[in-house]
């Protein structure tokens, strides 16, 4: 407490004032520690108050040099406003004052320059804003109204201290100052632990000396950017290249990718504890340039190895330091592709020489899969999902799933295997996974399917192969199946599956005419044969009819004669087509006498027809069964095969099924160890006309989906250029199939013959739709 | 002069007020007291309340006073830095001057009149543009 103020001065007097006021300020600017007493603050404030109000006083008073426009008015104009002098003498003071700590400045180097430095400052700052509150009355008056009236060179107090701060102290001694900072900087980057606080201090110091010539109660970066970064960020730089063309010279890519990581990460930090964040960008983008860009080739070189090697971690390094600057992915983006590519052609020609022509749809998928996930999880750990390596692995997958040494030249390789290995998983058999696996591994197709270009390939297998499943009943489960057909719509859209849910429909409908069938003919009763039909919608099933006429056996004909009598009555109008190379049967055989309990044979249509006739003789020559069946001698020949095989039926005369001269004798020794036995095998070569047949008719359907989709798009276009339309058509069908631009004109040419569209006259190349 | 205790932060020291007496700190404090819980006036609101010149009754009936303790108040307001009681006390002087002639204004303040007639109709020249016609 200090109670040794002197007396309040006269308040028309200017020396004494000022004296008073300066000893007041003396005391605030160096001795604060000491304290303050209310008394003596307001003792400060109460003499500048009364000399700024002494003029109202005493009219004749009027010592102030104003300038602007008040000054020429004359004494007896009460607004005078004193202050000035007061104003004045303390900017002189201040000067005075920062002169001597600039002096003293020099004693002292580095650290210990940044020590004083930081110190007066705080002091400084801390004493001013004392300062500024006891000048408050002249801030709130007269500095006030020289501000109002636009003189630039007036700033409230606190601003007058850092004003002159700037011009009489900062302004000389920054080079010192800066120099001190940058190699306290250096000394930490070297690894020394320095007293960062000081740079803190000093950042701060250069912030708050921003001001805003315009506007004094703004601030600006503008000496800290200037003082500070500038030089802070060309030292950075300098240094970081020095360092890191050291380094690479001396150590592995990979090492050198850490130290860059490290040292990026260490500058951010250097941001957030002492510098203001505004040099977060200039800093960073410095130093990704010198570390990061200047060395791109080199970690370009590196990704190939580090490709060969699966080196997670070090691609993510690379991945992270390149994503830092402007174009540092792309190389590695077409780098990577590439790789993807050539590993996924490997691993199928790997595949491909174990099985040559017969390829193991299985083995082929998990084999694609299996590149695929490899390569799919590297993008989403090591180079974090970025859209461009996705955007890289979807490519090359698509390269390796359409073109590779199994699918040789043509792209709907893929979907057939696909939809093969689609039916082993949901047909019936004992290799069935689990419902929860089936799940994982039905979706694993889905990526591959993804891939496909000729989607509508693998819709023809798909559904020629879902028909079998649905007609022979060998579908494993019903849950299944819709999981894939919704899967494939969601992919596809519902035109793709909307035959594929008519056939469970017809499936549906089927089942229940049977029911009723069933009640009807029990009603009628002494009907003996289990019979039971499937009618299925031409339209949606891709079911070929016969290629051969077939009698009916006697002993089924009055069901069927009662089946189509039923059917004709509930639909009037409609055909049945009966598929009978489809249908097959059971046949209890009694005859063996080497069995007790017999054989139950599970045959063809065709077989049944054949195996009946031996109800009436045990004996008939090729040309009787041709004749009794109507059987044209393929189908003959291929259905007596597997019963001779069998040794159901034995070959008496001639050399080979089907000789014309051939004879066949049932067996009545037949012995099987099973009481059931399987005579309906496929004929190997059918399926392979059959996989061909499907082929070919991809290609027609084809046309036709060409020509809907050229005549939707010129019904809305009204006219279009040849190439538009091109284009158009192209990306209409992309989810389908490629369309091959040959084919495409192909159509043109069709549809102008059709007259669904015209060319326009005069004009080259352009089409018009005609109505 | 008068000593009034006030809350300042953690010390109990009084603070001096040299040019401020007992009466008219009294009468600042019973208009600081009433308007205690005033909102905070923005700076918008610095110039509407500036430019008209309606004072609240309440304020009137404070300001109801001898010239002299007027004056004092006015003074007091503008040492202490309390600027809506600084307003509403110089409102009340405008109010007093509103609509008088010279005469009138210096009958009321008590001002003698020290202008020659040469300066008088030098004022009055100056000042012609602000008269009503």
């Amino acid at each position: 407490m200090d109670s040794s103020s002197p007396p309040l001065p006269a308040p028309t007097d200017l020396t004494a004032t000022w004296n008073f006021l300066e000893n007041g300020i003396e005391h605030i600017m160096n001795r604060l520690e000491e304290g303050l007493s209310y008394k003596r603050y307001m003792d400060l404030y109460t003499g500048i108050y009364n000399y700024c109000t002494s003029s109202r006083m005493n009219p004749g008073f009027t010592s102030e040099p104003l300038a602007g426009p008040g000054a020429n008015l004359s004494n007896n104009r009460g607004a005078n406003l004193m202050g000035s002098d007061l104003y004045q003498n303390l900017q002189r003071y201040l000067e005075r004052y920062l002169h001597t700590i600039r002096e003293n400045s020099t004693h002292h180097m580095d650290e210990n320059l940044l020590r004083y430095y930081t110190k007066h400052w705080e002091k400084y700052t801390t004493a001013s804003s004392y300062v500024h509150h006891v000048f408050r009355y002249l801030n709130r008056h007269w500095v006030k109204r020289e501000i109002d009236e636009g003189r630039k060179t007036v700033y409230d107090v606190y601003t007058l201290t850092l004003v002159s701060w700037r011009d009489y102290m900062f302004m000389h001694v920054e080079r010192h100052v800066m120099a001190a900072v940058l190699k306290l900087i250096e000394r930490q980057r070297n690894g020394e632990s320095v007293e960062t606080g000081l740079v803190k201090s000093v950042v701060e110091s250069f912030v708050a000396l921003g001001l805003d010539d315009a506007d004094s109660t703004k601030s600006t970066l503008d000496v800290y950017k200037e003082h500070f970064q500038k030089p802070f960020v060309e030292a950075s730089e300098v240094y970081y290249k020095a360092e890191s063309e050291k380094f690479v010279s001396e150590n592995s890519v990979t090492e050198y990718m850490k130290k860059a990581e490290a040292r990026l990460r260490e500058e951010e930090n250097r941001v957030k504890l002492y510098l203001h964040q505004s040099t977060h960008k200039p800093l960073i983008s410095t130093c990704e340039t010198v570390l990061v860009k200047n060395h791109t080739d080199i970690m370009w070189d590196e990704f190939q190895n580090l490709l060969n090697l699966d080196k997670m971690d070090d691609l993510n390094r690379m991945y992270s330091l390149l994503s830092r600057i402007t174009d540092g992915l792309e190389p590695l983006r077409t780098r990577f592709e590439e790789h993807v590519r050539k590993a996924g052609l490997n691993a199928i020609e790997k595949v491909a020489d174990q099985v040559n022509d017969n390829m193991e749809p299985k083995i082929y998928v998990d084999a694609l899969l299996e590149v695929h996930s490899k390569y799919n999880d590297m993008v989403t750990t090591a180079f974090r999902g970025e859209a461009g390596f996705v955007a890289s692995l979807d490519k090359a997958c698509r390269e390796f799933v359409n073109r590779n040494k199994v699918c040789k030249a043509s792209t709907s390789k893929s979907p057939e295997l696909l939809a093969r290995f689609c039916d082993s998983l949901l047909r019936k058999s004992s290799k069935n996974p689990e419902e929860n696996d089936l799940e994982d591994v039905l979706n694993n197709i889905m990526t591959v399917f993804k891939y496909v270009e000729d989607k509508d390939v693998f819709q023809k297998f798909y559904s020629k192969m879902l028909a079998k499943r649905l007609v022979n009943g060998t579908s494993a489960s019903e849950d299944a199946e819709s999981s894939m057909i919704s899967k494939l719509k969601e992919a596809c859209g519902f035109e793709y599956t909307s035959k594929l849910q008519r056939m469970f429909t017809d499936m549906g409908l089927s089942k229940d005419l049977n029911d009723q069938f069933k009640e009807r003919t029990s009603m009628e009763a002494n009907e003996q044969v289990d019979f039971s039909v499937l009618v299925l919608g031409t339209a949606s099933w891709p079911l070929q009819p016969s290629t051969t006429n077939f009698n009916i056996p006697e002993e089924l004909e009055r069901t069927f004669q009662r089946f189509k009598m039923f059917y004709q009555n509930k639909h009037s109008g409609r055909k049945l087509n009966w598929l009978f190379h489809l249908s097959k049967g059971e046949l209890k055989a009694n005859y063996c006498h080497l069995s007790k309990t017999g054989y139950t044979f599970q045959v063809s249509t065709y077989q049944m027809g054949i195996l009946l006739q031996y109800n009436k003789d045990l004996s008939y020559t090729f040309d009787d069964l041709k004749q009794s069946t109507d059987l044209n001698a393929d189908v003959l020949i291929g259905a007596l095969g597997t019963l001779v095989k069998a040794k159901v039926l034995e070959l008496s005369e001639g050399t080979e099924v089907g000789d014309p001269t051939s004879r066949y004798e049932l067996n009545t020794e037949f012995k099987s160890k099973k009481v059931r036995i399987q005579l309906n095998l496929p004929v190997k070569s059918e399926q392979k006309v059959e996989v061909e047949e499907t082929h070919k008719t991809v290609e027609e359907d084809r046309k036709l989906l060409m020509q809907a989709a050229i005549v939707r798009i010129m019904k809305t276009r009204k006219t279009l250029k040849h190439t538009a339309l091109v284009t158009e058509v192209i990306a209409q069908l992309s989810n389908r199939f490629k369309p091959k631009i040959p084919d495409i004109k192909k159509c043109i040419d069709v549809l102008l013959e059709k007259e669904y569209i015209e060319r326009v006259e005069g004009q080259k190349d352009m089409f018009s739709y005609r109505a | 002069m008068y000593f009034y205790k006030i809350d300042v932060g953690e010390t109990d020291q009084s603070i001096p007020l040299p040019n401020v007496n007992e009466k008219v700190l009294r009468k600042v404090l019973e208009w600081c007291e009433h308007h205690v819980n005033d909102p905070q006036p923005t700076n918008d609101d610095d110039d509407s309340r500036r430019r008209n010149t309606e004072i609240d009754d309440w304020d009137q009936r404070f300001l109801n006073v001898e010239q002299d303790m007027l004056f004092e108040i006015i003074l007091a307001a503008n040492y202490l830095d309390i600027k809506p009681l600084l307003d509403i006390g110089c409102k009340t002087v405008a109010n007093m001057i509103k609509g008088k002639s010279p005469e009138e204004i210096r009958s009321t303040f008590n001002i003698v009149n020290d202008f020659t007639p040469e300066e008088e109709e030098q004022i009055r020249k100056e000042n012609e543009w602000a008269e009503d016609r």
